[in-house]
């Protein structure tokens, strides 16, 4: 008798779960996840889409996309869907509109743990001027991090034309006074150039000094340091002057980077196509920042995408990942491996 | 049938030593060379930074009639002239001025160095064919090979900047300049080369009386294509740092600014006209001046 109930119960459940994931799979229909075109966001949109494809059933589709136009597209005309690591403050504004309007919702305000931007230079160079920690330590050095085009001023690395960071980048520049303290701007052209002009400074024992950003593989692979930019110069100082344009930004004073905020943002859309469980996935889904460079420097050294560094990732770091998801979509996704 | 089914796929690892070990190699050569390698083209640089300084720094009224006065020079044609200074002017009026000076230093720097690394090559394709069965193929690869795959690198070798910027676009832009050196003077008149031969000129008289003298006009139209395809590559150049044109349109793309795309975009289209222009007309003027029929 016993046995028998058993086999009931046991066989009720099996055929309850079966019919609940049946619904499960149903209620996920189509989403669109933006692959934005640096490592960390398209690594994370490569593991969303195995996640919420093999877990939740959703059909999932990558498109390529930069922070800008993904964020009009999304708040325009609702797709894509998913923006995994979206840097907000670009857009802070217009994302607490769309937000207001229920046309967004940032679902994970920390999707990376330990991230931020600002200025960084190479380990080797603080092992032999253990000094420069500071922004106002290296400033007094032109003569450390010589200028390609002019030896005789220091080169200081921005970011390329068109990124948000450039025009905040060229206003510190005049904040810190550096056009006086012997100082040129060097054009990286693009992230290419930028990282290639830090890649060739490390392999060749050479001085860098400029802007970069973590989670990022050359930050981990090269063990770049921050540079401590002093006190945070005021919302103010910040908002209204040192992320605009030169024209609009008459007196711009020294500041260290704002924090940055990271979010995943989503789609009214998603959150009714994937329902709950989509967006609970979404909310707890944080790497924390050393596991995130990791993948990074894994990705550099295997020269491998985003699609690879998925599968690394969830073959390897199961007790990362099995955290952000229910049991039953766990054990799917272990098995679709 | 497993084989037919599925193409033979190397392994995995191996592959990826395959790849790492690549990478390895070009870093230990950079490494190794990279400071000699970046001091071969020194003067270069400096060159081309003195002539962005030069073009910038000059009053601008100067600076167009400098154009103007080369446009007149080139094309005999008073229109194009009125044209060229009214781009200018236009350009400048529309806060372009200082990038249209970096597109046009770097323009004609690369230019230069095309022409003259660019011709004897032709002239050596044009007289053994074993050479140019040799160089054909490479240049077919320079035309066609992804810039971003050489862009890497370079970067690596020489940083970023205006030299590895002027490299890539001497990639690009070589080859016409050497296929139609070649081509020129290949195509030069057997009859008058035996007539040459007849009055006992020497290999080298043919070629600098005869040959080149001749083929001057196909020359002519490889260097305005080389022109053409430099300019093409300002945004590419653009991407290593290189100042520019180029530089505002790579701001458009990132930020869907529409108008500053195009107007950037419209300065480097009337840039390569008044240089295509100016080019054909002389090209055309030394031709009508041999009284050839060729048109």
């Amino acid at each position: 008798m016993k046995m028998i109930k058993k086999i009931v119960l046991s066989s009720l459940a099996v055929l309850g779960f079966t019919l609940f994931t049946g619904v499960a799979n149903a209620a996920c229909g189509k989403i669109t996840i933006a692959n934005m075109n640096w490592a960390s966001a398209n690594f994370m949109a490569e593991v969303d889409k195995i996640i919420l494809e093999k877990g939740y059933g959703c059909e999932v589709e990558l498109v390529p996309g930069a922070t800008m136009p993904t964020f009009t597209s999304m708040s325009e005309k609702g797709e894509p869907d998913v923006a995994p690591e979206f840097w907000a403050n670009a857009a802070i504004v217009a994302l607490n509109k769309a937000e207001d309007e229920g046309k967004m919702h940032s679902v994970n305000k920390a999707p990376i743990t330990g991230l931020g931007e600002g200025w960084w230079v190479l380990p080797a160079t603080l092992e032999k001027h253990p000094e420069l920690t500071t922004a106002d330590a290296i400033l007094k050095r032109p003569d450390l991090f010589p200028h390609p085009e002019d030896p005789s001023k220091g080169g200081f690395h921005i970011c390329p034309p068109g990124w948000n960071c450039e025009l905040s980048n060229r206003n510190h520049f005049r904040a810190w006074g550096m056009e006086e303290k012997g100082w040129m701007i060097v054009e990286t052209g693009s992230a290419a150039g930028l990282d290639g002009s830090i890649a060739k400074a490390a392999e060749r024992g050479e001085n860098w000094f400029g802007y970069y950003w973590s989670p990022t593989a050359l930050i981990g692979k090269y063990n770049m340091q921050a540079v401590d930019m002093g006190e945070f110069g005021g919302k103010d100082n910040w908002d209204n002057c040192l992320v605009k344009p030169e024209q609009e930004c008459a007196d711009p004073k020294k500041s260290s980077w704002v924090k940055s905020e990271v979010f995943t943002v989503t789609t009214d859309n998603f959150k009714k196509t994937a329902g709950k469980d989509g967006m609970k996935y979404l909310e707890n889904r944080t790497y924390p920042g050393p596991v995130m460079n990791g993948m990074l420097v894994w990705m550099g050294e295997n020269q491998a995408e985003g699609a690879d560094a998925a599968i690394e990732f969830l073959k390897t770091q199961e007790d990362v990942w099995t955290k952000w998801v229910s049991g039953s979509a766990a054990s799917k996704i272990k098995k679709a491996l | 049938m497993e084989f037919l089914s599925k193409i033979p796929v190397m392994d995995r690892d191996a592959l990826r030593e395959l790849k790492k070990g690549i990478d390895y190699s070009f870093k230990n050569f950079s490494r190794e060379y990279g400071d000699a390698i970046e001091g071969f083209f020194d003067p270069l640089l400096s060159f081309l930074i003195f002539l962005e300084k030069l073009l910038v720094n000059t009053p601008w009224p100067i600076v167009i009639g400098v154009f103007g006065i080369l446009a007149w020079i080139g094309s005999r044609n008073y229109k194009l002239v009125i044209g060229t200074i009214a781009c200018f002017i236009v350009i400048g009026y529309f806060g372009m001025w200082k990038n249209c000076m970096a597109t046009v230093a770097i323009i004609s720097v690369s230019t230069l160095v095309c022409i003259v690394v660019g011709i004897p090559i032709g002239i050596l394709m044009s007289k053994s064919s074993r050479a140019e069965r040799a160089i054909l193929p490479v240049l077919d690869m320079m035309q066609t090979i992804p810039s971003f795959v050489y862009l890497i690198p370079i970067i690596m070798l020489l940083g970023i900047g205006k030299v590895p910027g002027l490299l890539a676009v001497c990639i690009y832009a070589l080859p016409p300049v050497v296929r139609l050196t070649n081509l020129g003077i290949r195509e030069v008149d057997k009859e008058t080369l035996e007539a040459a031969e007849a009055f006992g000129a020497t290999p080298m008289q043919k070629l600098r009386s005869v040959q080149i003298p001749l083929s001057l006009p196909t020359i002519f139209a490889g260097i305005n294509q080389t022109i053409m395809m430099a300019l093409a590559m300002v945004v590419i150049a653009s991407m290593i740092g290189v100042r520019g044109l180029g530089v505002p349109i790579l701001q458009a793309i990132s930020n869907q600014y529409l108008a500053l795309g195009l107007m950037n975009g419209l300065a480097i289209v009337a840039l390569a006209i008044i240089f295509d222009r100016v080019t054909q007309e002389y090209g055309n003027r030394i031709q009508r001046h041999r009284g050839t029929t060729k048109k």
